[in-house]
Parts: structure tokens; sequence; C-alpha cells
């Protein structure tokens, strides 16, 4: 959530960078010449360089970002870009700028990380402003904690023009007559939360909560044969060991159940 | 020189052909939750158990809504959401394509609509949940098997069953007194 910020916060009193008034034209013109060319200065704002790992793992030859022509440069009188991490603490806003201000105008900025987004996970801690916006005027956001290499190239792609983005702001508004459905309605609500249990304890609470749904439609679909034989049927198609005897604990809590032995 | 070479072409391409072709992921990669607006009614389980707060739930007593809002700026793609939700509205998806020019579009709203005490018409709850809840109790038998008494208890307010609660122990209060 970004709640629009209070007069009395720490970070409304911050004094913005000032952007020349063509800015904008600059940065289409940057972004013309530098297409096959992207230099980078990376900035560490207070991050736990979990993001720093995967910018590297970018870079490396298995997602090879320098194909494109993106290469990471050790000084920001280098770059193009500026990439910052972190949730920009304190200590770190003055640095922050002064990177801002020593890379050469026009510059795109880039903040990346759920933590450089929004503060991410240190949002509300004392020490950070939470987020590389209050701070510098960024261009692309690139969330994920961390992003994953594949998002990091698409984030730059974003930045530099060659993509364009997917998200949008969404809003869903309540329809008349708008309910939740029930799953299975027919199978006792007692039994349906013991076998999702048990699945879950099992398994994990993702893939638990896939196979009690499979467990629960194997139940539900209406057959000729019996329960116990459509459940050896579908095992006899399962090749995983695991979802095997997790079905076979499934299918005996369902057994007791049904001869009465489940309050 | 012969040898390299071998080498080199036994390697093949190391290489990923993202962002040209798409990137295969694992079926369990966490990605973008993904919220399905139909099957939420508005608990905020997913907003208590977010743990850097991506999820909130804004409530507006006037307007008689409940709004859930997501960032996924704020997001660490934890899963706990997706581990407390009990219809399966949301789930994390494989996609990992967020990048964005605007903050804006990092957020995701559903708005509901509050339902009104049954008591002292206050709206209090989701109107998707009572629903929900009652159509739970209702399919389990009802509370000691009476479906209006449970329909009408899950429809009040919990200050109006404080003070429907107090008012009994009242009356058995008095009663005791007397016969004491």
């Amino acid at each position: 959530m970004d709640y629009p910020m209070a007069d009395n916060t720490p970070s409304a009193s911050l004094t913005q960078v000032e952007t020349p008034i063509e800015y904008a034209r600059m940065k289409g013109a940057l972004l013309k010449d530098i297409r096959r060319s992207a230099y980078v200065y990376r900035v560490d704002c207070g991050g736990c360089n979990g993001c720093e790992i995967e910018i590297f793992a970018a870079i490396t030859p298995l997602f090879d970002a320098e194909r494109f022509g993106i290469k990471v440069v050790a000084s920001p009188r280098h770059a193009d870009i500026l990439l910052y991490t972190g949730a920009m603490t304190r200590a770190m806003r003055a640095p922050a700028l002064r990177a801002y201000e020593a890379a050469p105008d026009p510059k795109i900025v880039v903040s990346y990380g759920a933590c450089g987004c929004s503060g991410g996970i240190f949002h509300d801690l004392y020490c950070v402003w939470g987020g590389t916006d209050k701070a510098v005027p960024v261009d692309v956001y690139i969330p994920g904690c961390p992003p994953t290499p594949a998002a990091t190239i698409y984030g730059f792609a974003v930045a530099l023009g060659l993509l364009g983005q997917k998200l949008k702001a969404t809003t869903h508004i309540e329809a008349d007559g708008e309910a939740a459905p029930i799953s299975h309605p027919d199978i006792p609500y007692n039994l349906r939360v013991i076998l999702e249990r048990e699945a879950r304890r099992m398994a994990g609470y993702r893939q638990g909560r896939d196979i009690a749904e499979q467990f629960l439609s194997l139940l539900d679909t209406p057959a000729n044969s019996p329960v116990t034989e459509r459940i050896a049927r579908f095992l006899q198609q399962e090749s995983d060991p695991r979802k095997a005897e997790i079905f076979a604990r499934l299918q005996s809590i369902f057994t007791e159940a049904v001869s009465g032995g489940l309050r | 020189m012969f040898k390299l070479l071998k080498e080199v072409f036994r390697t093949g391409e190391a290489t990923v052909k993202y962002p040209f072709a798409p990137l295969e992921v694992s079926k369990d990669f966490r990605g973008k939750p993904e919220h399905d607006a139909e099957r939420c009614i508005a608990c905020a389980a997913c907003a208590v158990a977010c743990p850097p707060n991506a999820i909130g739930i804004e409530t507006d007593i006037e307007a008689a809504t409940r709004a859930w809002v997501i960032s996924y700026g704020r997001c660490i793609f934890c899963g706990r959401c997706e581990e407390v939700c009990p219809t399966g509205a949301i789930r994390l998806s494989t996609e990992f394509e967020l990048a964005v020019t605007s903050k804006e579009d990092l957020t995701r709203r559903a708005v509901f609509k509050l339902a009104p005490c049954v008591s002292c018409g206050r709206p209090f709850a989701p109107a998707k949940e009572v629903a929900y809840v009652t159509a739970l109790l209702a399919a389990a038998g009802g509370i000691e098997g009476d479906i209006e008494r449970t329909r009408l208890l899950v429809a009040t307010c919990p200050d109006c069953k404080r003070r429907h609660d107090a008012t009994q122990v009242m009356n058995i209060g008095v009663a005791q007194m007397e016969t004491r």
C-alpha cells in the first residue's frame, strides 16, 4: 500500500531532486542513442545483498545481460542507468544523491527489488526512508524479493523501451449477487477439513492443498465405480510414490470416516 | 585446439533465449500473487499474515465498503497469503514480468460491500464473508440445528452480540439474586 504521505512524516520534509524542464525529451534522445550500449552503475542503499546477487546472476553466461549491451561499470560518471537497491537508509540518502548528481544528465534511474520500490519488508523501520523514490526520481520499478535474473532483464528492457510493461493497476468492484463458492459442498465440512489438514501436514501448504483438492474431486465426481476403485485407478497412473503415499493416507482417513470412526 | 572446439560443441549454448522466447519456470515458482476477487471474502487473513504489509484492508464505514489492496512493489513473494486463504482466492502464479514505469501500476484493489448488522443496522463485516460463513454453518446443520438462529447470529455485529449477552446475563443475575 502506498498511503498518501502525511505532512508530519519525516520523508515529507525531504527536498526533492529538481530535474531540468526538457528532461523527458533528453531522456528520449538518450534511449535512442544507447539502445545497444547501456552502462549501469549499481548503488546499494541498505539492501540485504540478495538483489546484488541476482544482478550478478543476470550478467553471468546463463542470462548474459551483456548481449544486450548492458554493462556494469565502476563509476557513476560512466553510467547511463543508475540501479538503486535497498530501502534507502537514513545514512545512505546523501551518498545516493551524490551518485545521482555524479552521473551525467540525462540518466535513467531504476529502482530494484521490493525494498527499492517501496521499502519492502523494512518500510516502517525508523532508520529507512522507504524506497528509492523518496530520494531521487525513479523511471522504472522492478519488484521482487529479489527479482530473478529474468525479471531483471525484463526490467532493463522496459527501462530501455524495448518491451512494454505488462502490469496495470486494476480495480475490482464487487458485483451484485457475487458470492464465494464453497468447494465440494456435498462432502461433510469436518471431513474436508481433516483431509486437507492431513495433506498439508504431509506435503506443505501448496502441494497439500492441490493434493487434497484432487482427492476431494475424485470423491465428488459421480461415477459408477466405487471410490476405492477410482482412487486405485488414479494411483496406477501416478508415478510419484510420495503422492501415492499421501493418497493412501487420505483414503484411510476417508474409509475411517465412512465406517463411522470419525466424529 | 580441436579438443577445445569439441568441448565447445559438446557443451552447446548455455544462455537462455529469454526475452526472445518465454522462460520456462518451475510450476511452483513464486511469482505475482494472483487474486481471484470472485472467491475472495475479504476476511483479511492475508492482510494479517503478510510480513511486509503489502496487502492491506481499508474499511470505509460511511460508504459501507471494504477494499482489499495489494502493492506488488512491497510484496516479498513469500506465499503466506496463499497459505492462510480459507477460500483459495489468492495463489502465487508463475508471472514474474512485473517491472513498471509508474508506481500506481503496482497496485490492485478489490472493493467489497459491507453487510449491515441485523440488530443495529450498522455495516460491520463484508457481505460475502457473512454469506460464506452462513452457508458453511448451514451445510453443517447450523448451531444446535437451528439454521435461522445461526443466520441471525452470524449477521449480528460484535457490539450487539455483547449487548445481548449482557442483557441475558443481567436477567439471569436478577433472578438468582431474588432466590438467594
